[in-house]
């Protein structure tokens, strides 16, 4: 048999790896497992803190419109289906089915005990230090489907 | 929900929060866990086609990944070699300027890999060099057939 050549370029392909959202569901069961529940919370709000950071100075200068972007973006790329009823003070987010526990559930990966905290953890964290807040308003765990609200603080 | 496409500076986390739980061994030890727990697809692929395996395997990860790379079997000469123009994940850590990528992220290939291939008699050979770069290479020999 000849030798094998495959060159492919960035531009080639989609970054779409669908299977990390298992590869995160391990890592999330693994702390909790190791160093128990508040661990998880520990380590996912370390993570928004980092990685969101300039969201967080988004939704601080042009309010809750600058999630409202983000949310669409991430959900589209994912093909997840959602409403959004985006308010100046309050924002409303329809999930029908979270894309990642679906996929996870399509293809044998086990969903973490806590993987709800990687909406819950992460958004509180998301808007802590903002004038909104955040609360799961209903969550399912078969499928993620979920309701979520963010709200200026105080209202 | 967070997106597949921003898992990678969320392991980058993972493992600075594992390094402040218990150092670098505790880092070490999540990637052996990984490796022994995630990668049965890879060790099953290699077990039934040997070093095509590899081929089987990463065809589908790094394209789905949208690497940079050239890949190489060559089964008469006993060996497969990824050559990593530029990996997606290091290149997208390096792209987030604000935040600082886990000192040795790119270390976690090297040992998730050689774990599940070394037991199965390949020799592998990791050049993470020019990881800080975003360029590396992997390149796995099969002894017997050289």
């Amino acid at each position: 048999m000849p030798k094998e050549v495959m060159r492919r370029e960035a531009a080639d392909n989609v970054y779409l790896h669908k299977d990390f959202h298992g590869a995160m569901s391990g890592g999330i069961q693994y702390v909790h497992d190791r160093y128990g529940e508040e661990a998880v919370r520990e380590y996912l709000r370390q993570f928004a803190e980092a990685y969101h950071a300039p969201l967080k100075e988004e939704i601080r200068q042009r309010g809750l419109v600058a999630l409202a972007e983000y949310t669409e973006k991430i959900y589209n790329i994912e093909s997840g289906e959602i409403e959004i009823e985006p308010y100046k003070d309050e924002m409303i987010l329809r999930v029908a089915a979270c894309p990642a526990v679906m996929h996870m559930r399509e293809h044998g990966y086990p969903v973490a005990d806590l993987w709800v905290e990687t909406t819950r953890t992460v958004n509180e964290q998301l808007v802590e230090g903002t004038p909104f807040a955040f609360e799961l308003v209903e969550y399912e765990e078969e499928t993620g489907r979920s309701v979520q609200r963010f709200y200026r603080r105080g209202t | 929900m967070i997106s597949c496409t921003e898992f990678i500076p969320a392991y980058s986390e993972l493992f600075k929060f594992l390094e402040k739980q218990g150092g670098k061994e505790e880092v070490v030890r999540y990637w052996e866990y990984i490796s022994d727990n995630f990668l049965d697809n890879l060790r099953g692929l290699v077990e039934e086609h040997g070093l095509r395996g590899c081929w089987l395997y990463w065809s589908h990860t790094l394209n789905e990944e949208a690497a940079d790379f050239t890949m190489e079997l060559d089964e008469e000469a006993g060996e497969f070699s990824i050559i990593m123009h530029y990996c997606p994940s290091k290149g997208r850590l390096n792209e987030l300027e604000y935040m600082e990528p886990y000192e040795d992220y790119c270390g976690h290939c090297d040992v998730l890999y050689r774990r599940v291939l070394e037991p199965l008699g390949l020799e592998c050979i990791a050049d993470l060099s020019e990881s800080d770069e975003a360029r590396c290479s992997f390149v796995v020999r099969d002894s017997d057939v050289s």
